[in-house]
């Protein structure tokens, strides 16, 4: 054996997931995403800022005909509405980076607020409404795969259209009819004592479930998953129902792959090739359709929002259009866009965790 | 996939976590049990009284904040509050004088005195907020802090009436000079801070049109006495069904506005809960735009007008579409205001008279069927806005004399539209600003032009330098605003009245009742149902 090759071997240079910059493709992929990201994210503040100035000034639109045209014009200009549109575009965008989406002109409240308070709110009715999507779409898909084209297929594919053509608001009126009349709470995120209670949580973070934890009385985070329930079920079956296809399908389409045909023929029972080797392959698509399923739930919670009183960015959404309050729709729809944005960031990381293909 | 499963696995024993933790809950729903839940659709603009002018906001700062004069809890008598005494300075009626308690204070420690209160009134005509009470002040024309305890203030006519209740409305709550801003309305969070609450109750907890909760102020010594029940909480509603659902479940103890009349008919035959109706006041009525209305001339204009005033039938609209919870509106001040009179009874009859209404408009050659363009409010004015104004075209058509088309806008553009002279008929509704019935007429009658504002329906009657002036009119408002003779001044609204009904630029239909829903065990709920249109907590006791 001679020193040569005793040697140390080099380094594994030939690794084949290592590209230029010393950068894994999972990094790098991340960090395109990323970088896309923000002119995404500035095409989407820029489309509300220019809807916002197309259908009209915020203060002629909050209070015309309640001020003469000599009071307006004091306003816009004091508001800055005055000046060059470009100006008014960079103030926006310097405003958004420092947190600043201005006062509402109907109720003197500062943007910022709803967007912490109702924000919260919405992002809660959502992680609920996915766990219920989840928890519904997941195994019916996998029923309904396992029952292709027999009784419960059929039964589970109606309901799934039934679920997801149904408007929310309906959904949520026969929830209400359905579970009222035992006392299970209809409206609301709390009950009033609880609402009382835990505005005293410090550090508040305005999310119901997680202000109860920190206070940590069994009843009250009962009383919170209580009043979660039928708005979380009303708007989680709207993507539950997508979920089902989706499941079904793609299950359907990995037991025709080559895998699992090699699987069957070393006699893996059809059990096991069904959970262990189909299953888990069949989710990754349903994991990029939430990604789009977001969007689609903050556009159900307006309708939630306001069927169950749960007082979320939906809400607050549809109050101040109907006031004609751009202010508070411009902070609102940006916010909106902004999680929509984010949340298409997360979803494709997740998805290039889980599948090595997309980073490839 | 390691992380995936991990993550399910953890995400799994949260949730389930949370499960057993909850099922270890005794399952009670978390209400402290003490105190009262008083529940509303309506919403609080601000609780700034510089920056709000709307029965929302009102309601939370009738329980807040002291005013210098109010009125007792069943009584439209005005008593002192902050004041000992207010009146007219005996040698200069343009003078009113009011003379503070001694010893007040706000419950933040600072002392109430007549410079907050003086700073309470300017401020509100400085900041001239678009939401805010300054048109309510045009009668003053200055005031001032005298001494510590003496405010003066200096009105723009003599001996007028109308202005001490005008200090019980929007513009008059006193705030603390030192925590509340000269120039800029402070929002809410901060006046909760700030503490500047000298009312019967101070705000614990807040989250604006959420839930606010009021604790007994102990120092509070004024008119509404001390409070029954030591803490109440307003619950606000997106939707009248849900206030509905939780008032007949007993999940709040007192539904206070606004609930669709089905629910309230609905509910009177509920055991659980008592349906309560106190003094109405609110008017819906109908405003012809002279200018734009059908008819050649102002001659044909007002048989139309006329026509229209004899073919409404008002008890339908009160029975079949408000089920009761409106009644027929003989003129623009309600039936209980002192010097209200039934003048469109008694010029046009309690039902529709069609022959009449024909023998009008053959009187002055309108060529039949009238085309009437007829627009409402479904979202400003409740829901039933829209089954009344479908009353009223039947009604109207059933004559022969009308085809009326029947149109409807949203609350915005509906504003503006009208304004600008964009409706020849159209809907409107009036909550008084306080129970006088100089309140129902001179905001609608006064003489206006570019220069001077004076009526806000835009209706041109009354307009200056245009064929619709009336003079006669403002002579009679004037007199009635400054005669101090209760007989001689209700003589002159009685004259006012039956101009109204011979000139017709507006029509009455329907006053409401005001409407609590609270359960049997709520006491003091009829007590507050008065004339004034406050709210007290005070009165609510269990």
């Amino acid at each position: 054996m001679t020193a040569e090759v005793l040697a140390p071997a080099e380094p594994p240079t030939a690794d084949p997931v290592r590209r230029r910059g010393g950068l894994n493709p999972l990094a790098r992929y991340l960090l395109t995403r990323l970088v896309l990201l923000i002119p995404m994210i500035w095409l989407l503040v820029t489309m509300v800022f220019v809807m916002m100035r197309v259908i009209g000034d915020p203060i002629q639109a909050a209070l015309g005909g309640r001020l003469p045209p000599e009071q307006i014009a004091e306003r816009k200009a004091a508001a800055g509405l005055d000046r060059p549109i470009l100006t008014q575009y960079w103030e926006y965008l310097s405003g958004l980076l420092r947190g600043d989406f201005g006062v509402t002109l109907t109720d003197n409240r500062k943007v910022t607020d709803i967007l912490v308070v109702n924000g919260a709110a919405t992002l809660e009715l959502a992680f609920w409404s996915l766990i219920v999507a989840f928890a519904v779409g997941v195994p019916l898909g996998r029923l309904a795969a396992r029952y292709r084209d027999q009784l419960p297929d059929v039964l589970l594919r109606l309901f799934s259209i039934l679920v997801y053509a149904a408007p929310v608001f309906f959904v949520g009126l026969l929830l209400k009819l359905a579970f009222t009349p035992f006392g299970w709470p209809s409206s609301g995120r709390a009950s009033t004592g609880t609402e009382l209670t835990l505005q005293q949580v410090e550090p508040q973070t305005h999310i119901m479930i997680v202000d109860a934890l920190l206070w940590g009385e069994p009843s009250l985070i009962w009383d919170v998953l209580q009043h979660a329930m039928l708005p979380a079920i009303a708007l989680g079956l709207l993507t539950g129902g997508v979920f089902i296809r989706l499941v079904r399908v793609n299950l359907l389409q990995t037991l025709r792959m080559d895998y699992v045909t090699a699987a069957r023929a070393r006699g893996v029972s059809e059990r096991r090739v069904l959970s262990k080797h189909a299953f888990r392959n069949a989710l990754v698509p349903v994991v990029t359709v939430m990604g789009m399923q977001i969007a689609i739930l903050l556009g159900g919670a307006i309708l939630t929002e306001t069927t169950f009183e749960w007082k979320g960015l939906g809400y607050a959404l549809s109050e101040y259009l109907i006031k004609r309050d751009f202010l508070a729709v411009q902070g609102i729809v940006t916010v909106i866009a902004l999680i929509v944005g984010v949340m298409s960031f997360v979803i494709d990381a997740i998805v290039a965790l889980v599948d090595p293909r997309v980073r490839f | 996939m390691k992380n995936v499963r991990r993550g399910t696995a953890l995400i799994a024993v949260a949730a389930a976590s949370a499960l057993v933790v909850s099922a270890c809950g005794s399952g009670k729903s978390g209400d402290s049990g003490d105190g009262m839940i008083v529940g509303t659709t309506d919403k609080v603009v601000s609780i700034d009284p510089a920056g709000s002018y709307d029965n929302g906001s009102m309601t939370v700062q009738t329980q807040v904040y002291q005013y210098l004069l109010n009125f007792p809890a069943g009584s439209t008598e005005l008593t002192p509050d902050a004041a000992e005494k207010c009146e007219f300075d005996a040698k200069d009626g343009t003078k009113y004088v009011c003379t503070l308690k001694s010893g007040l204070k706000f419950a933040n420690g600072n002392d109430l005195t007549a410079s907050d209160v003086a700073f309470s009134f300017n401020r509100i005509v400085k900041i001239n907020d678009p939401n805010g009470p300054a048109s309510l002040l045009g009668a003053m024309k200055s005031v001032e802090a005298t001494d510590d305890s003496t405010v003066t203030f200096t009105l723009a006519a003599p001996n007028d009436q109308t202005f001490p209740q005008i200090l019980v409305t929007s513009a008059g709550p006193i705030v603390d000079e030192e925590t509340y801003p000269a120039d800029k309305v402070l929002d809410d969070d901060a006046a909760v801070k700030a503490n500047g609450f000298s009312g019967p109750y101070t705000i614990g907890s807040y989250e604006k049109n959420q839930l606010a909760e009021f604790k007994a102020n102990p120092d509070y010594n004024g008119t509404y006495g001390k409070a029954k029940t030591k803490a109440v909480t307003m619950k606000y509603y997106a939707k009248a069904e849900n206030l509905k659902l939780d008032v007949q479940n007993g999940d709040i103890d007192v539904a206070f506005r606004s609930l669709t009349p089905t629910d309230i008919a609905s509910l009177e035959q509920n055991d659980k809960v008592k349906v309560h109706k106190g003094a109405g006041g609110e008017l819906r009525y109908m405003v012809f735009n002279l200018k734009t209305m059908p008819g050649d001339d102002v001659a044909q204009k007002l048989a139309v007008r006329k026509a229209v005033a004899s073919s409404i039938d008002r008890a339908e609209l009160a029975n079949d579409v408000y089920k009761g919870t409106y009644t027929p509106a003989f003129s623009m001040v309600p039936a209980g205001q002192a010097g209200a009179t039934e003048a469109f009874k008694d010029a046009y009859g309690e039902a529709p008279d069609a022959a009449k209404a024909k023998a009008f408009l053959d009187d002055a050659g309108v060529k039949t069927p009238v085309d009437i363009k007829l627009q409402y409010n479904p979202d400003h004015y409740g829901s039933s806005s829209a089954e009344e104004y479908a009353a009223i075209k039947r009604q109207l058509e059933d004559t022969k004399l009308f085809k009326v088309d029947l149109q409807s806008t949203e609350w915005n553009t509906y504003s503006e539209t009208y304004n600008a002279d964009g409706y020849p008929v159209f809907q409107l509704g009036w909550f008084p600003d306080f129970p006088d019935a100089d309140n129902y007429l001179s905001p609608f009658l006064s003489p206006y032009d570019k220069k001077t504002p004076g009526n806000f329906t835009n209706s041109h009657y009354n307009e200056l330098g245009t064929d619709n002036a009336d003079d006669q009119m403002s002579k009679l408002l004037n007199s009635e605003r400054v005669d101090g003779d209760q007989a001689s001044r209700e003589a002159t609204l009685g004259k006012i009245q039956e101009r109204l009904a011979d000139q017709v630029p507006y029509l009455p239909l329907l006053t409401g009742t005001q409407v609590a829903i609270a359960g049997t065990d709520v006491k003091g709920v009829e007590t507050t149902l008065d004339a004034s249109f406050k709210f007290r907590f005070t009165s609510l006791s269990k």
